[in-house]
Protein backbone atom coordinates (compact mmCIF):
# COMPACT_ATOMS: atom_id res chain seq x y z
CA UNK A 1 0.00 0.00 0.00
CA UNK A 2 2.97 2.29 0.64
CA UNK A 3 3.89 2.05 -3.04
CA UNK A 4 0.33 2.75 -4.14
CA UNK A 5 0.17 5.81 -1.93
CA UNK A 6 3.52 6.92 -3.36
CA UNK A 7 2.03 6.51 -6.84
CA UNK A 8 -0.97 8.63 -5.88
CA UNK A 9 1.21 11.45 -4.57
CA UNK A 10 3.72 11.36 -7.44
CA UNK A 11 1.29 10.93 -10.34
CA UNK A 12 -2.20 11.94 -9.20
CA UNK A 13 -1.83 14.66 -6.57
CA UNK A 14 -2.60 18.05 -8.08
CA UNK A 15 -0.96 21.25 -6.80
CA UNK A 16 -4.43 22.74 -6.38
CA UNK A 17 -4.88 20.47 -3.34
CA UNK A 18 -2.34 22.64 -1.49
CA UNK A 19 -4.43 25.72 -2.28
CA UNK A 20 -7.49 24.00 -0.85
CA UNK A 21 -5.53 23.25 2.33
CA UNK A 22 -5.28 27.06 2.60
CA UNK A 23 -9.03 27.24 3.21
CA UNK A 24 -8.21 26.23 6.78
CA UNK A 25 -7.49 29.97 7.24
CA UNK A 26 -11.27 30.43 7.27
CA UNK A 27 -11.05 29.42 10.91
CA UNK A 28 -9.70 32.91 11.48
CA UNK A 29 -13.05 34.43 10.47
CA UNK A 30 -14.66 35.51 13.79
CA UNK A 31 -18.02 33.81 13.21
CA UNK A 32 -18.37 31.20 10.50
CA UNK A 33 -19.54 27.59 9.98
CA UNK A 34 -16.09 26.13 10.61
CA UNK A 35 -16.87 22.78 8.99
CA UNK A 36 -17.04 24.54 5.59
CA UNK A 37 -13.25 24.40 4.91
CA UNK A 38 -13.54 20.60 4.97
CA UNK A 39 -16.13 20.80 2.21
CA UNK A 40 -13.48 22.49 0.07
CA UNK A 41 -11.19 19.49 0.58
CA UNK A 42 -13.90 17.48 -1.17
CA UNK A 43 -13.50 19.95 -4.01
CA UNK A 44 -9.76 19.28 -4.12
CA UNK A 45 -10.35 15.51 -4.18
CA UNK A 46 -12.92 15.93 -6.96
CA UNK A 47 -10.34 17.92 -8.95
CA UNK A 48 -7.68 15.24 -8.45
CA UNK A 49 -10.09 12.53 -9.60
CA UNK A 50 -10.99 14.52 -12.71
CA UNK A 51 -7.34 14.83 -13.65
CA UNK A 52 -6.76 11.14 -12.86
CA UNK A 53 -9.57 10.16 -15.23
CA UNK A 54 -8.00 12.32 -17.95
CA UNK A 55 -4.66 10.65 -17.27
CA UNK A 56 -6.05 7.09 -17.65
CA UNK A 57 -4.96 6.44 -14.09
CA UNK A 58 -7.29 3.47 -13.60
CA UNK A 59 -5.85 1.61 -16.60
CA UNK A 60 -2.25 2.30 -15.58
CA UNK A 61 -2.90 1.21 -12.00
CA UNK A 62 -4.93 -1.85 -12.96
CA UNK A 63 -2.06 -3.06 -15.15
CA UNK A 64 0.37 -3.00 -12.22
CA UNK A 65 0.80 -6.28 -10.34
CA UNK A 66 -1.95 -5.52 -7.86
CA UNK A 67 -5.52 -6.72 -7.39
CA UNK A 68 -8.29 -4.62 -8.90
CA UNK A 69 -9.65 -3.80 -5.44
CA UNK A 70 -6.26 -2.27 -4.59
CA UNK A 71 -6.88 0.37 -7.25
CA UNK A 72 -9.81 1.52 -5.12
CA UNK A 73 -7.89 1.11 -1.88
CA UNK A 74 -5.11 3.36 -3.20
CA UNK A 75 -7.58 6.13 -3.96
CA UNK A 76 -9.28 5.79 -0.57
CA UNK A 77 -5.95 5.95 1.27
CA UNK A 78 -5.02 9.00 -0.80
CA UNK A 79 -8.29 10.69 0.19
CA UNK A 80 -7.87 9.70 3.83
CA UNK A 81 -4.34 11.09 3.95
CA UNK A 82 -5.53 14.44 2.55
CA UNK A 83 -8.38 14.55 5.05
CA UNK A 84 -6.05 13.80 7.96
CA UNK A 85 -3.61 16.49 6.84
CA UNK A 86 -6.50 18.97 6.75
CA UNK A 87 -7.57 18.00 10.28
CA UNK A 88 -4.00 18.35 11.51
CA UNK A 89 -4.00 21.87 10.06
CA UNK A 90 -7.20 22.53 12.01
CA UNK A 91 -5.36 22.09 15.34
CA UNK A 92 -3.13 25.20 15.20
CA UNK A 93 -5.91 27.20 13.55
CA UNK A 94 -8.32 26.35 16.40
CA UNK A 95 -5.65 27.49 18.88
CA UNK A 96 -5.07 30.69 16.90
CA UNK A 97 -8.83 31.36 16.69
CA UNK A 98 -9.10 30.98 20.45
CA UNK A 99 -6.15 33.31 20.97
CA UNK A 100 -7.61 35.98 18.68
CA UNK A 101 -11.28 35.99 19.68
CA UNK A 102 -13.18 35.87 22.95
CA UNK A 103 -16.81 35.44 21.93
CA UNK A 104 -18.82 32.44 20.80
CA UNK A 105 -19.27 31.42 17.17
CA UNK A 106 -22.79 32.52 16.20
CA UNK A 107 -22.69 30.58 12.91
CA UNK A 108 -22.29 27.08 14.37
CA UNK A 109 -19.97 25.03 16.53
CA UNK A 110 -17.14 26.92 18.22
CA UNK A 111 -13.53 26.52 17.14
CA UNK A 112 -12.79 23.79 19.65
CA UNK A 113 -11.60 20.14 19.71
CA UNK A 114 -15.18 18.91 19.14
CA UNK A 115 -15.17 20.73 15.78
CA UNK A 116 -12.76 18.06 14.53
CA UNK A 117 -15.35 15.39 15.42
CA UNK A 118 -17.92 17.15 13.23
CA UNK A 119 -15.35 17.35 10.43
CA UNK A 120 -14.63 13.60 10.72
CA UNK A 121 -18.32 12.85 10.14
CA UNK A 122 -18.36 15.25 7.18
CA UNK A 123 -15.39 13.44 5.63
CA UNK A 124 -16.97 10.04 6.30
CA UNK A 125 -20.16 11.13 4.53
CA UNK A 126 -18.10 12.43 1.61
CA UNK A 127 -16.21 9.14 1.30
CA UNK A 128 -19.27 6.91 1.48
CA UNK A 129 -21.11 8.88 -1.20
CA UNK A 130 -18.35 10.05 -3.56
CA UNK A 131 -16.26 6.89 -3.95
CA UNK A 132 -18.96 4.24 -4.58
CA UNK A 133 -20.73 6.57 -7.00
CA UNK A 134 -17.48 7.25 -8.88
CA UNK A 135 -16.50 3.58 -9.08
CA UNK A 136 -19.83 2.58 -10.58
CA UNK A 137 -18.26 3.74 -13.84
CA UNK A 138 -14.66 4.58 -12.97
CA UNK A 139 -14.89 7.85 -14.89
CA UNK A 140 -18.00 9.85 -13.91
CA UNK A 141 -16.73 12.38 -11.40
CA UNK A 142 -19.47 15.00 -11.81
CA UNK A 143 -22.38 12.90 -10.58
CA UNK A 144 -20.33 11.56 -7.66
CA UNK A 145 -19.37 15.09 -6.62
CA UNK A 146 -22.92 16.41 -6.93
CA UNK A 147 -24.35 13.65 -4.73
CA UNK A 148 -21.58 13.95 -2.16
CA UNK A 149 -21.97 17.75 -2.09
CA UNK A 150 -25.70 17.45 -1.33
CA UNK A 151 -25.05 14.98 1.51
CA UNK A 152 -22.12 16.94 2.94
CA UNK A 153 -24.04 20.21 2.83
CA UNK A 154 -26.99 18.56 4.54
CA UNK A 155 -24.60 17.55 7.34
CA UNK A 156 -23.15 21.07 7.56
CA UNK A 157 -26.62 22.62 7.81
CA UNK A 158 -27.85 20.03 10.34
CA UNK A 159 -24.79 19.96 12.58
CA UNK A 160 -24.07 23.69 12.57
CA UNK A 161 -27.80 24.41 12.84
CA UNK A 162 -28.05 22.04 15.80
CA UNK A 163 -25.40 23.96 17.75
CA UNK A 164 -27.01 27.32 16.86
CA UNK A 165 -30.35 25.96 18.09
CA UNK A 166 -28.74 24.47 21.20
CA UNK A 167 -27.26 27.86 22.08
CA UNK A 168 -30.64 29.55 21.64
CA UNK A 169 -32.39 26.97 23.82
CA UNK A 170 -29.70 26.36 26.42
CA UNK A 171 -31.57 28.25 29.15
CA UNK A 172 -34.72 26.19 28.57
CA UNK A 173 -33.30 22.65 28.29
CA UNK A 174 -30.65 21.14 30.59
CA UNK A 175 -29.35 18.86 27.78
CA UNK A 176 -28.71 21.81 25.48
CA UNK A 177 -27.14 23.65 28.38
CA UNK A 178 -24.76 20.72 28.93
CA UNK A 179 -23.95 20.57 25.22
CA UNK A 180 -23.20 24.30 25.11
CA UNK A 181 -21.06 24.21 28.23
CA UNK A 182 -19.18 20.98 27.39
CA UNK A 183 -19.15 20.39 23.59
CA UNK A 184 -19.82 23.70 21.81
CA UNK A 185 -17.32 25.75 23.78
CA UNK A 186 -13.63 26.17 24.33
CA UNK A 187 -12.06 23.22 26.09
CA UNK A 188 -10.67 24.64 29.31
CA UNK A 189 -11.74 22.31 32.13
CA UNK A 190 -11.05 18.59 32.36
CA UNK A 191 -14.75 17.81 31.88
CA UNK A 192 -14.88 19.91 28.74
CA UNK A 193 -11.76 18.24 27.31
CA UNK A 194 -13.15 14.83 28.15
CA UNK A 195 -16.56 15.49 26.56
CA UNK A 196 -15.02 17.00 23.44
CA UNK A 197 -12.45 14.25 22.97
CA UNK A 198 -15.21 11.63 23.28
CA UNK A 199 -17.25 13.59 20.70
CA UNK A 200 -14.22 13.67 18.40
CA UNK A 201 -13.48 9.98 18.94
CA UNK A 202 -17.08 9.09 18.06
CA UNK A 203 -16.73 11.27 14.95
CA UNK A 204 -13.49 9.46 14.05
CA UNK A 205 -15.17 6.07 14.52
CA UNK A 206 -18.05 7.11 12.27
CA UNK A 207 -15.49 8.33 9.70
CA UNK A 208 -13.62 5.02 9.87
CA UNK A 209 -16.83 2.99 9.56
CA UNK A 210 -18.15 5.06 6.64
CA UNK A 211 -14.75 4.92 4.90
CA UNK A 212 -14.64 1.13 5.30
CA UNK A 213 -18.15 0.88 3.86
CA UNK A 214 -17.02 3.14 1.00
CA UNK A 215 -14.11 0.79 0.27
CA UNK A 216 -16.26 -2.35 0.27
CA UNK A 217 -18.98 -0.82 -1.92
CA UNK A 218 -16.52 0.85 -4.31
CA UNK A 219 -14.36 -2.26 -4.74
CA UNK A 220 -17.48 -4.34 -5.44
CA UNK A 221 -18.69 -1.82 -8.03
CA UNK A 222 -15.27 -1.49 -9.66
CA UNK A 223 -14.95 -5.27 -10.10
CA UNK A 224 -17.75 -5.01 -12.66
CA UNK A 225 -16.21 -2.05 -14.50
CA UNK A 226 -14.28 -2.68 -17.71
CA UNK A 227 -11.05 -0.72 -17.43
CA UNK B 1 4.05 -26.78 -21.08
CA UNK B 2 2.36 -23.73 -22.61
CA UNK B 3 3.29 -20.38 -21.15
CA UNK B 4 -0.20 -19.05 -21.78
CA UNK B 5 -3.36 -21.03 -22.39
CA UNK B 6 -6.69 -19.36 -23.03
CA UNK B 7 -9.71 -21.66 -22.95
CA UNK B 8 -13.24 -20.70 -23.90
CA UNK B 9 -12.89 -17.03 -22.96
CA UNK B 10 -16.30 -15.43 -23.39
CA UNK B 11 -17.56 -11.91 -22.90
CA UNK B 12 -20.87 -10.58 -24.17
CA UNK B 13 -21.77 -7.00 -24.93
CA UNK B 14 -24.89 -5.76 -26.67
CA UNK B 15 -24.01 -6.23 -30.34
CA UNK B 16 -20.73 -8.09 -29.82
CA UNK B 17 -19.69 -11.37 -28.26
CA UNK B 18 -16.22 -12.65 -27.63
CA UNK B 19 -17.13 -16.25 -28.27
CA UNK B 20 -15.19 -19.06 -26.57
CA UNK B 21 -11.78 -17.74 -27.54
CA UNK B 22 -9.10 -20.39 -27.14
CA UNK B 23 -5.41 -20.46 -28.04
CA UNK B 24 -2.06 -21.12 -26.42
CA UNK B 25 1.52 -19.90 -26.65
CA UNK B 26 4.60 -21.97 -25.97
CA UNK B 27 7.70 -20.40 -24.42
CA UNK B 28 10.12 -18.98 -26.98
CA UNK B 29 7.58 -17.96 -29.63
CA UNK B 30 6.09 -14.78 -31.01
CA UNK B 31 2.39 -14.97 -31.75
CA UNK B 32 0.72 -12.42 -33.97
CA UNK B 33 -2.88 -11.68 -33.10
CA UNK B 34 -4.71 -10.37 -36.12
CA UNK B 35 -8.19 -9.39 -37.12
CA UNK B 36 -10.04 -6.32 -38.29
CA UNK B 37 -10.89 -3.35 -36.12
CA UNK B 38 -13.61 -4.48 -33.73
CA UNK B 39 -12.88 -8.17 -34.21
CA UNK B 40 -12.15 -8.57 -30.49
CA UNK B 41 -8.35 -8.41 -30.18
CA UNK B 42 -8.21 -5.76 -27.44
CA UNK B 43 -11.24 -7.25 -25.66
CA UNK B 44 -9.51 -10.64 -25.64
CA UNK B 45 -6.29 -9.20 -24.24
CA UNK B 46 -8.08 -7.17 -21.57
CA UNK B 47 -10.36 -10.06 -20.59
CA UNK B 48 -7.32 -12.32 -20.29
CA UNK B 49 -5.75 -9.82 -17.90
CA UNK B 50 -8.94 -9.27 -15.87
CA UNK B 51 -9.13 -5.65 -16.98
CA UNK B 52 -12.49 -6.61 -18.43
CA UNK B 53 -14.72 -8.92 -16.42
CA UNK B 54 -15.12 -12.15 -18.40
CA UNK B 55 -18.41 -14.02 -18.53
CA UNK B 56 -16.68 -17.41 -18.61
CA UNK B 57 -13.47 -19.08 -19.63
CA UNK B 58 -10.12 -19.97 -18.22
CA UNK B 59 -6.66 -18.45 -18.52
CA UNK B 60 -3.61 -20.40 -17.42
CA UNK B 61 -0.28 -18.63 -17.14
CA UNK B 62 2.76 -20.82 -16.61
CA UNK B 63 0.45 -23.60 -15.46
CA UNK B 64 -1.36 -21.47 -12.88
CA UNK B 65 -4.88 -20.10 -12.96
CA UNK B 66 -4.39 -16.43 -13.85
CA UNK B 67 -7.48 -15.17 -12.05
CA UNK B 68 -6.58 -16.91 -8.79
CA UNK B 69 -2.94 -15.83 -8.94
CA UNK B 70 -3.39 -12.46 -10.61
CA UNK B 71 -0.72 -10.50 -8.74
CA UNK B 72 1.98 -13.17 -9.11
CA UNK B 73 1.15 -13.59 -12.80
CA UNK B 74 1.21 -9.84 -13.46
CA UNK B 75 4.74 -9.72 -12.07
CA UNK B 76 5.74 -11.82 -15.07
CA UNK B 77 3.58 -10.19 -17.72
CA UNK B 78 4.21 -6.93 -19.52
CA UNK B 79 1.18 -5.32 -21.14
CA UNK B 80 1.41 -2.47 -23.62
CA UNK B 81 -1.90 -0.98 -24.65
CA UNK B 82 -0.90 0.95 -27.76
CA UNK B 83 0.93 4.18 -27.18
CA UNK B 84 1.48 5.31 -23.60
CA UNK B 85 -1.33 7.79 -22.86
CA UNK B 86 -1.23 8.07 -19.09
CA UNK B 87 -0.05 11.05 -17.01
CA UNK B 88 0.70 13.24 -20.00
CA UNK B 89 2.22 16.01 -17.90
CA UNK B 90 4.47 13.75 -15.84
CA UNK B 91 8.11 13.12 -16.62
CA UNK B 92 9.16 9.69 -17.84
CA UNK B 93 11.53 9.30 -14.90
CA UNK B 94 8.68 9.93 -12.45
CA UNK B 95 6.51 7.28 -14.10
CA UNK B 96 9.40 4.81 -14.18
CA UNK B 97 10.24 5.59 -10.56
CA UNK B 98 6.67 4.71 -9.58
CA UNK B 99 6.43 1.64 -11.84
CA UNK B 100 9.68 0.03 -10.65
CA UNK B 101 8.41 -0.13 -7.07
CA UNK B 102 5.78 -2.68 -8.03
CA UNK B 103 8.03 -5.21 -9.77
CA UNK B 104 10.26 -7.63 -7.86
CA UNK B 105 12.50 -8.16 -10.87
CA UNK B 106 12.80 -4.61 -12.14
CA UNK B 107 16.16 -4.26 -13.88
CA UNK B 108 17.25 -0.63 -13.78
CA UNK B 109 20.28 -1.27 -16.01
CA UNK B 110 18.05 -2.92 -18.60
CA UNK B 111 15.62 0.00 -18.41
CA UNK B 112 18.50 2.45 -19.01
CA UNK B 113 19.62 0.30 -21.92
CA UNK B 114 16.16 0.46 -23.54
CA UNK B 115 16.00 4.23 -22.98
CA UNK B 116 19.31 4.52 -24.83
CA UNK B 117 18.28 2.09 -27.55
CA UNK B 118 14.94 3.84 -28.12
CA UNK B 119 16.57 7.28 -27.86
CA UNK B 120 14.28 8.32 -24.99
CA UNK B 121 15.11 11.23 -22.68
CA UNK B 122 13.55 10.48 -19.30
CA UNK B 123 13.55 14.17 -18.40
CA UNK B 124 10.84 14.72 -20.99
CA UNK B 125 7.15 14.68 -20.21
CA UNK B 126 4.84 12.17 -21.90
CA UNK B 127 3.04 15.00 -23.73
CA UNK B 128 6.35 16.00 -25.34
CA UNK B 129 6.76 12.59 -27.01
CA UNK B 130 5.53 11.65 -30.45
CA UNK B 131 3.12 8.72 -30.78
CA UNK B 132 5.98 6.43 -31.74
CA UNK B 133 8.14 7.50 -28.82
CA UNK B 134 5.24 6.88 -26.45
CA UNK B 135 5.00 3.31 -27.74
CA UNK B 136 8.73 2.91 -27.16
CA UNK B 137 8.41 4.23 -23.61
CA UNK B 138 5.59 1.78 -22.88
CA UNK B 139 7.75 -1.00 -24.26
CA UNK B 140 10.75 0.07 -22.21
CA UNK B 141 8.60 -0.17 -19.06
CA UNK B 142 7.18 -3.54 -20.08
CA UNK B 143 10.56 -5.00 -21.04
CA UNK B 144 12.43 -3.86 -17.93
CA UNK B 145 10.90 -6.19 -15.37
CA UNK B 146 11.92 -9.42 -17.06
CA UNK B 147 8.39 -10.35 -18.03
CA UNK B 148 8.07 -13.92 -19.29
CA UNK B 149 5.18 -12.89 -21.49
CA UNK B 150 4.71 -9.61 -23.31
CA UNK B 151 1.18 -8.81 -24.40
CA UNK B 152 1.30 -5.93 -26.83
CA UNK B 153 -1.78 -4.32 -28.33
CA UNK B 154 -0.85 -2.57 -31.58
CA UNK B 155 2.72 -1.82 -30.47
CA UNK B 156 4.02 -0.89 -33.91
CA UNK B 157 1.13 1.17 -35.25
CA UNK B 158 2.59 4.61 -34.57
CA UNK B 159 6.17 3.80 -35.51
CA UNK B 160 8.15 4.69 -38.61
CA UNK B 161 9.56 1.75 -40.65
CA UNK B 162 13.07 2.03 -39.15
CA UNK B 163 11.74 2.04 -35.59
CA UNK B 164 9.39 -0.82 -36.40
CA UNK B 165 12.25 -2.86 -37.76
CA UNK B 166 14.33 -2.07 -34.67
CA UNK B 167 11.44 -3.10 -32.47
CA UNK B 168 11.01 -6.39 -34.28
CA UNK B 169 14.70 -7.04 -33.62
CA UNK B 170 14.03 -6.35 -29.94
CA UNK B 171 11.15 -8.84 -30.04
CA UNK B 172 13.41 -11.52 -31.52
CA UNK B 173 16.12 -10.86 -28.95
CA UNK B 174 13.57 -11.07 -26.10
CA UNK B 175 12.43 -14.57 -27.06
CA UNK B 176 15.74 -16.04 -28.17
CA UNK B 177 16.50 -17.53 -24.73
CA UNK B 178 13.50 -19.82 -25.24
CA UNK B 179 11.83 -18.78 -21.96
CA UNK B 180 10.01 -15.63 -23.04
CA UNK B 181 7.07 -15.22 -25.41
CA UNK B 182 5.27 -12.35 -27.08
CA UNK B 183 1.63 -12.00 -28.07
CA UNK B 184 1.09 -8.94 -30.18
CA UNK B 185 -1.81 -7.62 -32.14
CA UNK B 186 -1.22 -5.58 -35.23
CA UNK B 187 -2.73 -4.36 -38.46
CA UNK B 188 0.68 -4.22 -40.10
CA UNK B 189 0.86 -7.65 -41.65
CA UNK B 190 4.42 -7.16 -42.89
CA UNK B 191 5.52 -7.03 -39.23
CA UNK B 192 3.99 -10.45 -38.69
CA UNK B 193 5.71 -11.83 -41.78
CA UNK B 194 9.02 -10.61 -40.40
CA UNK B 195 8.89 -11.93 -36.88
CA UNK B 196 5.82 -13.99 -35.92
CA UNK B 197 6.17 -17.74 -35.50
CA UNK B 198 2.52 -18.32 -34.73
CA UNK B 199 -0.65 -16.60 -35.71
CA UNK B 200 -4.07 -16.34 -34.14
CA UNK B 201 -6.78 -14.94 -36.34
CA UNK B 202 -9.94 -13.56 -34.78
CA UNK B 203 -13.05 -12.63 -36.72
CA UNK B 204 -16.27 -11.30 -35.19
CA UNK B 205 -15.14 -12.44 -31.74
CA UNK B 206 -14.35 -16.00 -32.82
CA UNK B 207 -10.99 -17.59 -33.38
CA UNK B 208 -10.72 -18.56 -37.03
CA UNK B 209 -7.27 -20.12 -36.78
CA UNK B 210 -4.45 -20.46 -34.30
CA UNK B 211 -1.38 -22.19 -35.65
CA UNK B 212 2.12 -21.54 -36.99
CA UNK B 213 2.37 -18.94 -39.74
CA UNK B 214 3.50 -21.35 -42.47
CA UNK B 215 0.66 -23.81 -41.78
CA UNK B 216 -1.79 -20.94 -41.87
CA UNK B 217 -0.43 -19.62 -45.17
CA UNK B 218 -0.23 -23.05 -46.77
CA UNK B 219 -3.92 -23.55 -46.05
CA UNK B 220 -4.82 -21.02 -48.74
CA UNK B 221 -3.97 -20.29 -52.35
CA UNK B 222 -4.38 -17.21 -54.48
CA UNK B 223 -6.08 -17.87 -57.80
CA UNK B 224 -6.58 -15.78 -60.89
CA UNK B 225 -8.52 -16.37 -64.08
CA UNK B 226 -10.59 -14.95 -66.91
CA UNK B 227 -13.98 -13.42 -66.26
CA UNK B 228 -15.60 -16.43 -67.93
CA UNK B 229 -14.14 -18.77 -65.28
CA UNK B 230 -15.65 -16.83 -62.43
CA UNK B 231 -19.08 -18.41 -62.49
CA UNK B 232 -17.64 -21.90 -62.05
CA UNK B 233 -15.03 -20.86 -59.48
CA UNK B 234 -17.48 -18.75 -57.50
CA UNK B 235 -18.69 -21.67 -55.37
CA UNK B 236 -15.36 -22.25 -53.68
CA UNK B 237 -13.80 -18.77 -53.82
CA UNK B 238 -13.45 -17.29 -50.32
CA UNK B 239 -13.13 -13.80 -51.71
CA UNK B 240 -12.81 -12.27 -55.13
CA UNK B 241 -11.69 -9.06 -56.78
CA UNK B 242 -12.79 -8.41 -60.34
CA UNK B 243 -10.74 -6.36 -62.76
CA UNK B 244 -10.60 -5.60 -66.49
CA UNK B 245 -8.76 -8.84 -67.35
CA UNK B 246 -10.64 -11.24 -65.13
CA UNK B 247 -10.46 -11.81 -61.40
CA UNK B 248 -8.19 -12.78 -58.53
CA UNK B 249 -9.36 -14.55 -55.46
CA UNK B 250 -8.56 -16.82 -52.54
CA UNK B 251 -9.35 -20.49 -52.16
CA UNK B 252 -8.63 -23.10 -49.52
CA UNK B 253 -5.64 -25.27 -50.47
CA UNK B 254 -7.87 -28.35 -50.26
CA UNK B 255 -9.92 -26.92 -53.16
CA UNK B 256 -6.84 -26.61 -55.40
CA UNK B 257 -7.87 -29.56 -57.56
CA UNK B 258 -11.24 -28.01 -58.29
CA UNK B 259 -9.42 -24.90 -59.51
CA UNK B 260 -7.49 -26.87 -62.11
CA UNK B 261 -8.08 -24.40 -64.89
CA UNK B 262 -7.05 -21.39 -62.84
CA UNK B 263 -3.62 -20.00 -62.15
CA UNK B 264 -2.65 -20.51 -58.51
CA UNK B 265 0.04 -18.92 -56.36
CA UNK B 266 1.05 -19.15 -52.69
CA UNK B 267 -0.96 -16.79 -50.54
CA UNK B 268 0.64 -14.20 -48.30
CA UNK B 269 -0.86 -13.17 -44.94
CA UNK B 270 -2.14 -9.82 -46.13
CA UNK B 271 -4.00 -11.32 -49.09
CA UNK B 272 -5.51 -14.02 -46.90
CA UNK B 273 -6.75 -11.43 -44.42
CA UNK B 274 -8.17 -9.16 -47.11
CA UNK B 275 -10.04 -11.95 -48.90
CA UNK B 276 -11.30 -13.58 -45.71
CA UNK B 277 -12.64 -10.28 -44.45
CA UNK B 278 -14.21 -9.70 -47.86
CA UNK B 279 -15.94 -13.06 -47.48
CA UNK B 280 -17.21 -11.90 -44.10
CA UNK B 281 -18.59 -8.70 -45.64
CA UNK B 282 -20.29 -10.68 -48.40
CA UNK B 283 -21.84 -12.99 -45.81
CA UNK B 284 -23.00 -9.92 -43.93
CA UNK B 285 -24.55 -8.33 -47.02
CA UNK B 286 -26.20 -11.63 -47.96
CA UNK B 287 -27.82 -11.68 -44.55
Amino acid sequence: MKDLLYKEYRLCMQPIVYIFFGFVLMLLIPSYPYTIPCFFIGNAIFNSFQVSVGNNDSLFTAMLPIAKKDVVKAKLFFIISIQLIMLLLYVPMIALNNALYDGCNNAGIDACPALIGSCFVLFGLFNVTFLPCFYKTGYRTGRAFLISTIVVFAWIVLSEGFFIAARAAMDQAPLFNWIETHIDCRAETGAQWCAQLIYTAVGALIWAALSSAALVRSAKAFEKVDV
Amino acid sequence: MSLLTVKGLTKSYPGFTLDKVSFSIEPGYIMGFIGRNGAGKTTTMKAMLNLIKKDSGEVLFDGRDYFENEMECKQQIGFVNGEFSCYLKSKLRTIADVTMRFYDEWDEALYREYLRRFDLDDNKRVSELSAGMRVKFALALALSHNAKLLILDEPTSGLDPVSRDDLLDVFRSVIEDGRHSILFSTHIISDLEKCADMITYIKHGRILASCDVESFKSGYLLVSGESADLAEAGSYLLGVKKHAFGFTGLIRAEDAERAGGLRTAPADLESIMIYIEQEAENEGSAL
